[in-house]
C-alpha cells in the first residue's frame, strides 16, 4: 500500500511517499481502508519531532473509511462498516490498523470525508463549549482564531447554545467567515486592541469563558477581560507556550479559574467517545454544524498540505483524499 | 474607647493597646458597639506589613455586635439591631463604623460568637463548597488543614452534602476533631506523605477536588491527587505562596483546573453575602453546622492571639472580647 512515511524528523520533504505492506490486525484491532485523512497541527509537530515518535513511522492522527479486516477479539465494528477515528497514528495511508475501540461509526447524512474533516476538531470544539465549560444561553464567549478549523466550529456551537460569541480574527475576510458561523461581534485583533474592545462590548463587565488556542500572546490580555470568577480554557500555544505565571494574578484578577485541557482526555473511555463522536455527527447529518473544507489533496501532495497548513493562510480543513469513498 | 492599635508594622509586639476616640459614622455608615471580633491570618498581613494600611490603623475585620447610632443615609438598620461583619477594618476596639451594606442582621437563636465565626471562615467555606466548585453527593474532595478555622467547616459541610472526605491534619489531637466534624479519613501529615495515601485511600482515582489553603508546601503534590479534570481551588496560602506554574503541568496531570480564590469575589453583591450568611445561620441554628471556639481573649491579649494563630497550634476561631 501507498502511505507517507517518515524517516528523519524535518521539513514537509522529511514525508516520502513509501509502498509498504498492508498491515495486519492485532486481536482488538480492525484494518480500515482509508477514504480521506485529516491534516491538523499535531502531525507537524510530529513531522519536525518537536513531538517524539519511534521512527520510522506513518504519519496522520485522524481518518475515516471502511473496515476490511478485524482481529480475533473484535466485537464493536466488522467488515464493510463506515468509521471514523483520531489519536491513533498511521492515517496518511491507504490502509491503517486501529484498535476498535477508538473506531466511531459513520451515520448515514455525513460522508467520509466530512468524518474525516470533522472528527478532531469537532470534537474538540463539542469539550469546549460542551465540558470544559458548558456554555449556558445568555453568556458570554470569547473565542480566540474563530475563523480557524476548531474556531469556525466553536463559534457554531457556542451561538446554537444561544451564548454571545465574541471573536477574534487577523483578516476582514476571517471576520465575514466568523460573522457568517455565527459570530456577534468579531475582532479584527490586527487592527484593534482585543482587550479593550471586548472590554467596550460587555459594557466593562467581561466574558464569562475564554477559549484559547494562541496561547503566549493572548493569555495575560484574556486574564484581563473575564468577568469575576470566569473560565480561561486554554487549550493550545499557536504562537507559544504560555510562560509560568504567578497565582496571585488569579485573585488579583477576580478569583479566575483556569484549565489547559487535552481531547485525550475528554475521549479516554469508550462511552464519552462515542457520546461525542455521535453529538458532532448528529449536528452535521441534521446541517446544524457546516463544515468548511477548504483543499483536498491527493496522498502524494502531503507536502503541499504542510506547506499550506503552515503558512497559516487556510480558513478550514485539510484533507488528504486516499481513496474514493464507498 | 479602647482600642489595638498599629503605630507602625511588626511582629506581634506592635498590637498596642490605646484609648482613642469613638468614631463618628458617615452618612452611610452605622456605629456599632463590638462584642467579639475575630482574629483571621489577614489581621497578621496587615499587622506586618505585607498587606497595606495607612498608619496608624486599628486592625481587625470582623465581628459582632449592637448598633448603637446610625449615619444619615443608612436605611435598613437601627439603633438596638444586633450585626455581624467582615471585611471592615477597625474591628479590635470597643466600637467601629461599618458601611451598612457590610452588616448582616443577626438572628436571636445565633450567638455572636457564632456570628463572628460565620463571617470570615463561614463564608469561605461556603463558597467553596457550594461555587469555586459545586461539591455533590459522591464525588471525594480533599480538605488540607481540615481542623483549621475554616477546615473544620468545609469538612462539616462537604460531609452533609454526602461527600467522601479525606482530610490532612498536623497532629492526633487536630485528626480527632477533623473525624468529629465528619472526615471519612485524616492524613496526618506530620507522620504520613499525604500523596502516596490519598492515591491509597481513593484506589489510584485521585479526588474530584482539592481545598487548599496551604498553598507553597502541598501545591505540587496535589496535582499529583486529582482525578482527570479535577479542580484545585487555592483559597489561601499558610506555609507561602506557590511559586509561578506552567499550564502545560495542567494538561500533563489530566486537564487539571485551577483556581486562585478570595472571599470578596463570593460576595460582592449584598444578595449574595446576604443569601451566604443566611444560609449559614440557618444551619447553625439547626445544629447541622458547628462552630468550634478555640480560644476567647481580652482585648489587651491580642499580641497572644496573634502568636497562638501563628503557631498553627490552635483548632477552629480565635476571638477577642472588647
Amino acid at each position: 500500500m501507498k502511505a507517507i512515511q517518515i524517516k528523519q524528523p524535518g521539513g514537509p520533504e522529511a514525508m516520502e511517499l513509501a509502498e509498504l505492506p498492508v498491515s495486519e490486525p492485532k486481536a482488538n484491532e480492525a484494518v480500515v481502508k482509508l477514504a480521506a485523512s485529516g491534516v491538523n497541527f499535531i502531525d507537524v509537530y510530529q513531522r519536525e519531532g518537536r513531538y517524539k515518535v519511534a521512527l520510522p513511522f506513518v504519519l496522520g492522527q485522524e481518518g475515516a473509511g471502511t473496515v476490511t479486516a478485524v482481529g480475533g477479539d473484535v466485537k464493536l465494528v466488522k467488515a464493510g462498516d463506515r468509521v471514523a477515528w483520531t489519536g491513533v497514528l498511521g492515517a496518511y495511508a491507504e490502509y491503517a490498523a486501529v484498535p476498535e475501540d477508538r473506531l466511531v461509526p459513520i451515520p448515514a447524512g455525513v460522508t467520509d470525508q466530512q468524518a474525516a474533516a470533522a472528527l478532531l476538531q469537532g470534537m474538540t470544539a463539542h469539550y469546549l463549549s460542551h465540558s470544559t465549560y458548558p456554555l449556558k444561553r445568555g453568556e458570554t464567549a470569547l473565542v480566540h482564531a474563530a475563523a480557524g478549523g476548531v474556531g469556525l466550529l466553536l463559534v457554531q456551537m457556542a451561538h446554537s447554545i444561544g451564548a454571545r460569541v465574541i471573536a477574534t480574527v487577523s483578516t476582514e475576510e476571517k471576520a465575514k467567515l466568523a460573522r457568517e458561523a455565527g459570530a456577534d461581534d468579531v475582532i479584527l485583533y490586527t487592527q484593534a486592541d482585543f482587550e479593550a474592545e471586548t472590554k467596550r462590548l460587555t459594557g466593562g463587565k467581561g466574558v464569562d469563558v475564554v477559549y484559547d488556542s494562541v496561547g503566549k500572546t493572548t493569555f495575560e490580555k484574556g486574564l484581563n477581560i473575564l468577568r469575576p470568577r470566569g473560565m480561561m480554557a486554554l487549550y493550545g500555544g499557536s504562537s507559544g507556550a504560555v510562560p509560568p505565571f504567578d497565582l496571585i494574578v488569579l485573585s488579583q484578577k477576580g478569583s479566575l479559574f483556569v484549565t489547559r485541557p487535552t481531547l485525550g482526555h475528554y475521549t479516554l473511555t469508550r462511552d464519552e467517545l462515542m457520546a461525542r463522536a455521535g453529538a458532532v455527527f448528529g449536528m452535521m447529518a441534521a446541517g446544524k454544524l457546516k463544515l468548511r473544507i477548504e483543499h483536498k489533496y491527493p496522498l502524494a501532495e502531503a507536502q503541499q498540505a504542510h506547506r499550506d497548513l503552515e503558512g497559516r493562510k487556510t480558513t478550514g480543513k485539510l484533507l488528504l483524499v486516499v481513496s474514493r469513498e464507498s | 474607647m479602647k482600642a489595638i492599635r498599629v503605630q507602625h508594622t511588626g511582629g506581634p509586639e506592635v498590637l498596642e493597646l490605646a484609648e482613642i476616640p469613638v468614631p463618628q459614622p458617615k452618612p452611610p455608615e452605622a456605629l456599632v458597639k463590638v462584642n467579639v471580633a475575630g482574629v483571621n491570618s489577614i489581621d497578621g498581613h496587615f499587622r506586618d506589613g505585607s498587606f497595606r494600611a495607612h498608619l496608624p490603623f486599628v486592625p481587625g475585620q470582623e465581628g459582632a455586635g449592637v448598633v448603637t447610632a446610625v449615619g444619615t443615609q443608612v436605611k435598613a438598620l437601627k439603633v438596638g439591631d444586633r450585626v455581624a461583619w467582615s471585611g471592615t477594618l477597625g474591628s479590635y476596639a470597643e466600637y467601629v463604623a461599618a458601611p451598612e451594606e457590610h452588616l448582616v442582621p443577626v438572628p436571636a437563636a445565633i450567638s455572636d460568637e457564632q456570628a463572628t465565626a460565620a463571617m470570615m471562615h463561614g463564608l469561605t467555606a461556603h463558597y467553596l463548597v457550594n461555587d469555586a466548585h459545586k461539591l455533590k453527593a459522591g464525588e471525594t474532595a480533599l480538605v488540607h488543614a481540615a481542623a483549621g478555622g475554616v477546615g473544620l467547616l468545609v469538612v462539616q459541610m462537604a460531609h452533609a452534602i454526602g461527600a467522601r472526605v479525606i482530610g490532612t491534619a498536623s497532629s492526633a489531637e487536630k485528626a480527632r476533631l477533623a473525624r468529629e466534624a465528619g472526615a471519612d479519613e485524616v492524613i496526618v501529615y506530620t507522620e504520613q506523605d499525604f500523596e502516596p495515601e490519598v492515591k491509597r485511600l481513593t484506589g489510584g482515582k485521585g479526588v474530584e477536588v482539592v481545598y487548599d489553603g496551604v498553598g507553597k508546601a502541598t501545591f505540587e503534590k496535589n496535582l499529583n491527587v486529582m482525578k482527570l479534570r479535577g479542580m484545585l481551588v487555592i483559597y489561601g496560602m499558610s506555609s507561602g505562596p506557590v511559586p509561578p506554574v506552567d499550564p502545560a503541568k495542567l494538561s500533563e496531570k489530566g486537564s487539571l483546573y485551577m483556581a486562585r480564590t478570595t472571599l470578596a469575589h463570593f460576595t460582592a453583591t449584598r444578595e449574595e453575602l446576604v443569601a451566604r450568611t443566611s444560609a449559614l445561620f440557618g444551619m447553625i441554628a439547626e445544629g447541622k453546622l458547628k462552630v468550634r471556639i478555640a480560644k476567647k481573649y481580652p482585648l489587651a491579649d491580642a499580641p497572644q492571639a496573634h502568636r497562638d494563630m501563628e503557631a498553627h497550634k490552635v483548632a477552629g476561631k480565635l476571638l477577642l472580647v472588647p
